[in-house]
């Protein structure tokens, strides 16, 4: 797979193209120094390569600290695995139109031919003309020189560096035309991105390490103590606490209310003996003492073996859980009557309008007890019909019914029934009754 | 153009980037370009002082010169009378006693004009009563004479100060021997004695070998020329590389059109010890005069320039030509001499061609001169090895005055204080009789009256030399041929003013003015031939394999 990526920071590329100058800078003048052609002027060509060189050092210096801060010294490290093939690839292989036979990504940008010349440029050439130029200069002042009478052994050096630069050159100018497309290559060093392979590792491990810090789930790292260690911003947002130094280092406790700190102690000592605790549904309490619903995961932690914290996710219901409890509060008090009975015909739940029109006093009169005590004996074929029909699937709504109340007194009123399901099945019904006694 | 802001950014990026890699190089073209003041003269810092110009004393109005001299003896009594030390201190000096102690070869030795040969007029012994013209002395024409005699000093040679006093050749009706010409009035010269000039220092300085410039090359009468102006003139350098034109003074030091300052100035004197050094009558650095005594070590604003003081001596790059005025004699051929060609002159002067000129004359021989001529360069320590007459001849080519000096002197010099350096010479090359039994160089009798045997009056070779090598105390086989001479004679004078200076070309190159010096690596000029040829073919095989991968790699695609 390809995408689009940016392959060369800013500095990566003001090194490239100010190394480039002023090594086409350094070998003008120097090879004019060399009485190879003239073009600046002798003077003006000693001069300014010297001015040219120690500009250079300066670049290299910086290169180098770019390098090991930044960590791409590892794009160079040798490696003569697939080198044979790489060599093939140029001298057929791209003849024929074959694949590249190594991936570019943006952790292997240079493949292994790359790799051993470019880490020749770096650890051989390039030094090979500092040292030997540093030492060419030292000959100014011959009561400081470095060697005695030899002179000529380190201007023939520097000569030969040379040379293997221009020839550098020429093949690195050339080898850019090999990407995608002729331009390719050059574009991406201009631009900084190129159409490049994914590296699936890492690209897994940024996305996954994007996807925490950007998700919407919270997610939290305890340890050992029980305290806090890392919280994405998701947490953050959900606890109400503004940057995570309120929180890391404190113990879990403080994210329940007092009732509730048992339940999360439970999981916590699950988890650290090792098992995994699926969804569970949980009340925290906010920075603001306020309360919120959430889905909890959670996991071990693992090092060596051994359990070191616990982690996992949160992601807030407290919406959805508060629809619920209006809705609940609506059947609660509402003036219809509303009932619940299992698919054997007890009854799980009433509200009070339901109570106080069978004129009963408490809930517990009733649930658990089966449908048949609310008829009359010559009313119950009907209620079976009903149920028999809705426990099959069918709605009854608007059926004028008669109650037998507790006090065997009767009422009458309008019943609407429906099945519920659980998985699929019917596990049950449910239904308002409306008084229209009178 | 930018499909989303975030494209836009990097676009932005990019062109930030590049402005970073490229601004440096368009300040730097900007400046070199525009800014930069090439023009602006460099001053030069000069440890110096000129003497002021108060005479302290005006011998006019003393009585004891206003008196009728019969003899030049008298005048020289006369000043002795007042300056009643300085005749002790002449005595000591090269000027009288035409000889010195001097160190050749960690040996003492005492060498001078008048133990030494030259392969000019090759000795003056036995020919005094000439060459005693440039003696501060009266009298000197033979072995007898009396160099503690102080009254035969010749004050006024280097103190007159009216320009009219000459000494005379010999020679009827003239004595030679040093005295002045007969009618000299000797009482308004001694009157107008002062401190010397270099008029007084050229009458001899300028006209060694017998006529002006002939010796040295670098010093004569045109630095004393008030009409020398502003001179240009085109000199040819190395072959290939342009003309180029030399305006400005004959010399910045001492010519008229230059600071017009005298020898003196350089030529630092106590006790009528005179500083400097040549090196055909001196074999070490003693009582030197250098650049540095007034410009010091360090003089030019470039650093690149300064460092090139370790191993190039001042003159080498500021005295890009000699004999710019007049003409000096690089080539004397003795063997030619006295051959009277039947029908012709005794003296034929060619015309001056690409700044050469042949000369025959009949009692010199063979003769070459040369003009505006270009220096050669040798290493130099500042000691030399002298040849003398009674030293064998052992080679081909004798050179009378070996300087020593190598790169690897200088690099590890075996005389610390006197580190070789490369020095501009110009080289005099001879030939001159050499007795081939004796292997010893002639000293033949050249001055004399006719009848006497002096090979200028009679011409007769066997003659000339017995006498002369009579007079010297060497052994004179009968037996002659000739051999050829050099000798070497480092140049001080003329120097150009800075924008005449070498550049640099001229010896970074590869036939520079240094070609002749090898044995060490000069970068511009030298380059291992193997690098240079394998670089080559890298490069080629370098471009050529490109191409051909190139071409392949278009076909194959049209191909498809």
């Amino acid at each position: 797979m390809k995408k689009q990526t940016y392959i060369y920071s800013s500095f990566e590329r003001f090194w490239h193209w100010s190394q480039a100058l002023l090594i086409f800078f350094l070998m003008l003048t120097g090879f004019e120094i060399h009485s190879s052609f003239e073009l600046f002027g002798y003077e003006n060509a000693v001069n300014w390569h010297n001015i040219a060189s120690w500009t250079f050092l300066v670049l290299i210096i910086f290169a180098i600290f770019w390098h090991f801060t930044t960590g791409e010294w590892k794009q160079y490290r040798p490696s003569l695995k697939l080198v044979k093939e790489q060599f093939q690839y140029y001298v057929s292989g791209i003849f024929k139109g074959s694949p590249h036979p190594t991936h570019k990504t943006r952790y292997t940008k240079f493949n292994p031919l790359q790799r051993l010349i470019y880490l020749g440029l770096k650890l051989l050439v390039i030094p090979i003309q500092v040292i030997t130029g540093f030492i060419y200069l030292s000959y100014l002042n011959p009561e400081h020189s470095i060697t005695e009478g030899g002179l000529r052994t380190i201007a023939v050096f520097h000569t030969i560096g040379a040379f293997s630069l221009i020839a550098f050159v020429i093949a690195h100018i050339y080898l850019t035309t090999t990407g995608e497309k002729i331009l390719t290559s050059i574009k991406a060093m201009i631009t900084g991105w190129e159409v490049v392979d994914i590296d699936k590792k890492e690209e897994y491990l940024t996305n996954m390490r994007k996807a925490v810090e950007n998700s919407t789930a919270g997610y939290y790292r305890i340890n050992t103590e029980g305290k806090f260690v890392q919280v994405n911003n998701a947490w953050l947002l959900l606890y109400g606490y503004s940057n995570e130094s309120e929180i890391l280092g404190q113990h879990f406790s403080v994210t329940r209310t007092e009732d509730k700190v048992k339940d999360l102690k439970n999981i916590f000592d699950k988890v650290l003996t090792g098992k995994k605790v699926l969804a569970k549904h949980v009340v925290r309490k906010n920075k603001d003492g306020s309360l919120g619903y959430h889905i909890l995961s959670a996991n071990p932690i693992f090092e060596n073996e051994k359990v070191i914290g616990m982690e996992g996710f949160i992601v807030d219901i407290s919406s959805i859980e508060i629809d619920t409890l209006q809705m609940y509060n609506t059947v609660r008090s509402s003036s219809a009557g509303y009932y619940r009975i299992n698919k054997d015909g007890y009854f799980e739940d009433v509200n009070d309008a339901w109570l106080k029109m069978y004129k009963c006093e408490d809930k517990n009169q009733v649930i658990g007890k089966h449908y048949s005590l609310s008829r009359k004996e010559e009313d119950m074929k009907e209620l079976e019909e009903i149920v028999k029909h809705v426990m099959t699937g069918d709605i009854i709504s608007g059926r004028i019914a008669t109650r037998k109340c507790k006090d065997e007194s009767q009422g009458k009123h309008l019943l609407s029934a429906n099945p519920i399901y659980k998985k699929g099945e019917i596990v049950g019904m449910e239904g308002f009754i409306i008084d229209i006694t009178e | 153009m930018f499909k989303t802001p975030k494209s836009r950014t990097a676009f932005i990026k990019t062109l930030a980037t590049f402005a970073f890699i490229l601004l440096p190089w368009l300040f730097a073209f900007i400046y070199v370009k525009y800014l930069k003041d090439d023009t602006q003269e460099h001053e030069i810092s000069v440890t110096y002082s000129k003497s002021d110009n108060i005479q302290h004393v005006d011998h006019s109005k003393f009585e004891i010169l206003k008196q009728k001299f019969e003899s030049p003896q008298d005048v020289t009594e006369a000043c002795l009378s007042c300056h009643n030390k300085t005749a002790e201190d002449i005595m000591n000096s090269s000027h009288w006693n035409w000889e010195k102690k001097d160190i050749m070869d960690g040996k003492e030795v005492v060498i001078g004009k008048k133990n030494l040969p030259n392969n000019f007029c090759i000795g003056i012994r036995s020919n005094e009563k000439l060459c005693s013209k440039c003696h501060a002395g009266y009298g000197w024409k033979d072995e007898h004479f009396n160099f503690s005699k102080s009254k035969n000093i010749d004050c006024l040679i280097c103190h007159d100060n009216t320009g009219k006093y000459k000494k005379s050749s010999p020679g009827k009706p003239m004595q030679g021997s040093g005295l002045p010409e007969p009618d000299i009035d000797l009482s308004a010269i001694a009157s107008h004695v002062g401190e010397t000039t270099k008029e007084n220092c050229g009458s001899c300085h300028f006209s060694g070998g017998g006529g002006n410039n002939v010796k040295h090359g670098d010093l004569e009468s045109a630095l004393t020329d008030k009409k020398i102006s502003i001179r240009e003139n085109a000199f040819a350098t190395n072959e290939g590389i342009e003309s180029q034109t030399q305006t400005g003074p004959v010399d910045v030091h001492m010519s008229v059109d230059g600071k017009n300052m005298n020898c003196t100035e350089c030529h630092k004197t106590s006790h009528h010890n005179i500083s400097g050094n040549m090196y055909t009558v001196s074999s070490s650095n003693e009582n030197p005069v250098t650049c540095e005594q007034c410009h010091g070590a360090s003089p030019h604003s470039q650093k690149i320039l300064n460092t090139h003081y370790n191993t190039i001596a001042c003159q080498t790059c500021h005295i890009p030509v000699y004999a710019k005025v007049n003409p000096t004699t690089v080539l004397w051929d003795w063997s030619t001499a006295g051959n009277q060609k039947k029908g012709s002159h005794s003296e034929e002067e060619g015309e001056m061609i690409n700044d050469t000129q042949k000369i025959f004359h009949a009692k010199h021989g063979n003769m070459t001169k040369v003009k505006n001529a270009k220096p050669d360069y040798i290493w130099f320590n500042g000691n030399a090895h002298l040849h003398m007459f009674d030293d064998k001849i052992t080679s081909d080519t004798v050179v009378m005055n070996k300087l020593y000096g190598s790169y690897e002197d200088h690099i590890n010099p075996t005389d610390p204080l006197h580190p070789s350096k490369i020095y501009p010479v110009k080289i005099m090359r001879g030939k001159q009789p050499y007795d081939t039994e004796n292997k010893t160089l002639i000293q033949p009798n050249n001055v004399g009256p006719k009848g006497s045997g002096a090979f200028w009056a009679d011409f007769d070779k066997q003659k000339s030399f017995k006498i002369g090598m009579d007079s010297i105390g060497l052994p004179y086989s009968g037996k002659y041929d000739y051999i050829n001479t050099e000798s070497y004679w480092p140049l001080n004078h003329m120097v150009s003013s800075s924008e005449n200076a070498l550049s640099c070309k001229e010896c970074h190159s590869r036939d520079g003015r240094l070609a002749s010096l090898q044995g060490f690596y000069i970068p511009g000029r030298d380059r291992s031939n193997i690098v240079e040829y394998l670089g080559i073919i890298l490069i080629i095989g370098s471009i050529l394999g490109v191409l051909i991968h190139a071409l392949i790699r278009f076909y194959s695609s049209k191909k498809k």
